[in-house]
């Protein structure tokens, strides 16, 4: 049976540092679309995902929960983005150029909070939804890996689901509030 | 089927995987229930937006340049202070120990004295092997000299299992038994099924290929050891300790742990694979090194108890011929494709049911028909032993199908009489999760 989050964050700490690895693995998938939301370039969002794991783990002891190691992840990843746009903006002469990568970053903001959504699940959801759809297991071979009936595979994908519609329409709501606030 | 059954199964049935009757069911309570339709086309549609993920992350590979970067930074801090490398030094031992008397401790407290004996054993062995550069095991399994490297079968002879794992600088590693090799040489991962010529390919280094990630797990001893210890802790299983003097004459302390699958007797998966089956393992270690010397797996049936998997060398940290990274391919080799095409009448193949596949699936085999045949399979090229084995059978009896808990497949009883004259009696393993919306031929033939 894999361990927890938790668990290999705690074991990083305990000098275990080739455990990382596995958080990486585990995790590489999913930032890495979250990443391709907000860069358009993949050699940039690789560079950015890199980054953003590399800061991680020089960070792991500064992490307070570490059950929550992939938002934390997540919010990481943002930032990192969010400076290589910033640096591309300055480094850029053609600002058409820039202005467009922007817009396009832009335009594709709808989808990234999926991700945001997913590190959102208690762990056991999160666990079989990355298995699913970024390791591309089927429900058998999950239930195979995690020592679980395939019943209850089932039905924790079903719950993830529900708790993955509902953090979605959480966060549309809550960015319809957001832009009917700024709008004059 | 009411509405709470219905919302109970739509992911099951959305995945392909309720039997003919319960999907029937539920597709008949959708087409007449306007809430449950609107549930299930919600399901699908993040469904949808989820599988929108896998072709833009494939190929996504960071586990090795980013560990690069991680081992480079950690040796320039430690080689920029004294300091630094002296508390980093102090800082791992105190966190090890400190982990290990937590084990340790719970293990006193919640079980008797044997038990938490033998889990301080386990807990010291997990340690003695935590910072390993390589590992080479050898062993041996009952299993099919050229079948998925997880197949154990009590009645089959022994063949030999090898395995070879390079953790630092590069991942890679080797899985070898007779008739089938895989290698991952820190870019791709290649697995060759030597006695048909057929090659299969990941183009990325991965260690969740090719049905090895029973041997991945064993190879990281340490977790191996801790999860070992944690699953007996967590589902109670029986774990004790004996003492003895091995053939070099040393100390050995010999944990052994009667594992359970969970799954019913009567279960047509019980006892076909590692995590199907009920055993009893033993492992060795050595009682000054702590290091685990070797590992016996038996296997619990009905008709008693049989030793299936044999670990009888364990290398730590020995330098790895670089030839073991390279795999020769013949020049003939084929390589797989596993992807099935849609069909111009694919509406057609998607109507049948199991016992309809499975009825002109062996009709196209017996009149070697092999285009026909391909349209009930997901893979290509066409296996040469299936036209060699099936080619002009005769159909004598099509059963019902039936299902297993351990697998989403239905499984098609069926009796054939084969060219050479001999019946051949089994069930056809038959899948549906592909979005062809086809049944296809997942083994048993």
């Amino acid at each position: 049976m894999d361990l927890t989050d938790k668990e290999y964050v705690e074991r990083c700490r305990d000098g275990h540092q080739e455990d990382f690895r596995v958080l990486v693995d585990r995790y590489q998938k999913p930032l890495f679309a979250f990443l391709a939301g907000r860069l358009r370039d993949g050699r940039q969002v690789e560079e950015a995902a890199q980054e953003s794991f590399v800061r991680a783990f020089l960070s792991l002891k500064k992490l307070r929960k570490p059950e929550s190691f992939y938002s934390w992840l997540l919010g990481i990843g943002g930032r990192v983005a969010k400076e290589q746009l910033r640096s591309l903006k300055h480094r850029q002469q053609d600002c058409e150029v820039t202005e467009s990568i922007m817009a396009n970053a832009a335009d594709r903001r709808e989808d990234y909070p999926l991700e945001e959504a997913i590190a959102a699940l208690p762990e056991s959801y999160r666990q079989v939804i990355l298995l699913r759809y970024y390791e591309g297991h089927s429900c058998q071979e999950i239930a195979t890996r995690l020592e679980l009936p395939l019943g209850t595979v089932t039905k924790t994908l079903s719950r993830a689901y529900a708790l993955l519609r509902q953090e979605l329409v959480a966060r549309e709501s809550a960015e319809t509030t957001v832009n009917q606030t700024l709008l004059p | 089927m009411n509405c709470a059954e219905c919302r109970e199964n739509l992911v099951a049935c959305v995945e392909g995987l309720l039997d003919r009757e319960e999907s029937l069911q539920c597709q008949a309570h959708l087409e007449t229930c306007a809430a449950c339709r609107a549930e299930h086309a919600a399901i699908t549609r993040l469904q949808r937006q989820l599988m929108a993920r896998s072709p833009a992350t494939a190929g996504v590979s960071l586990v090795n340049p980013v560990m690069r970067r991680v081992q480079a930074m950690q040796t320039e801090r430690e080689r920029n202070s004294i300091m630094t490398k002296l508390f980093t030094r102090w800082g791992f031992g105190l966190g090890a120990a400190a982990g290990t008397a937590a084990i340790i401790l719970i293990a006193f407290l919640v079980f008797p004295k044997a038990q938490a004996t033998a889990a301080e054993v386990m807990t010291k062995g997990a340690q003695a092997v935590a910072k390993l550069t390589s590992i080479h095991l050898r062993g041996q399994l009952r299993t099919l000299p050229a079948d998925n490297f997880s197949y154990i079968n009590a009645d089959c002879p022994f063949y030999t299992i090898e395995f070879w794992k390079q953790f630092e600088p590069d991942l890679k590693w080797r899985v070898e038994k007779p008739q089938r090799v895989v290698v991952a040489d820190g870019q791709s991962t290649v697995m060759l099924i030597k006695n048909v010529g057929l090659a299969f390919k990941v183009p990325l280094s991965t260690t969740s290929a090719f049905d090895t990630q029973w041997l991945q797990r064993i190879a990281n001893l340490s977790n191996t050891i801790t999860n070992e210890l944690n699953n007996a802790l967590a589902k109670g299983w029986n774990m004790s300790l004996t003492n003895e003097t091995g053939a070099d004459g040393r100390a050995k302390d010999v944990v052994t742990i009667e594992a359970k699958s969970g799954l019913p007797d009567n279960d047509y998966l019980k006892n076909l694979y590692f995590n199907t089956a009920d055993t009893r393992r033993m492992y060795v270690f050595d009682n000054q090194s702590e290091h685990l010397e070797s590992v016996k797996i038996y296997l619990h049936a009905a008709s008693g108890e049989k030793l299936i998997f044999e670990l009888n060398q364990i290398d730590y940290n020995q330098p790895i011929d670089p030839g073991v990274w390279k795999l020769d391919l013949p020049a003939d080799v084929s390589w797989w494709q596993n992807e099935m095409q849609k069909l111009p009448d694919n509406d057609k193949y998607a109507s049948m049911t199991a016992e309809q596949t499975a009825r002109a699936f062996f009709e196209a085999c017996s009149q070697e028909n092999w285009s026909e045949v391909e349209k009930f399979l997901r893979e290509s090229p066409l296996d040469h032993l299936l036209k060699q084995e099936l080619g002009g059978l005769e159909i004598i009896q099509i059963g019902t199908a039936f299902t297993s808990n351990a697998s989403p497949d239905q499984f098609v009883p069926y009796k054939i009489k084969l060219k050479n004259g001999y019946d051949k009696e089994l069930n056809l393993a038959l899948r549906k999760d592909e979005p062809t919306g086809r049944w296809f031929v997942d083994g048993g033939w």
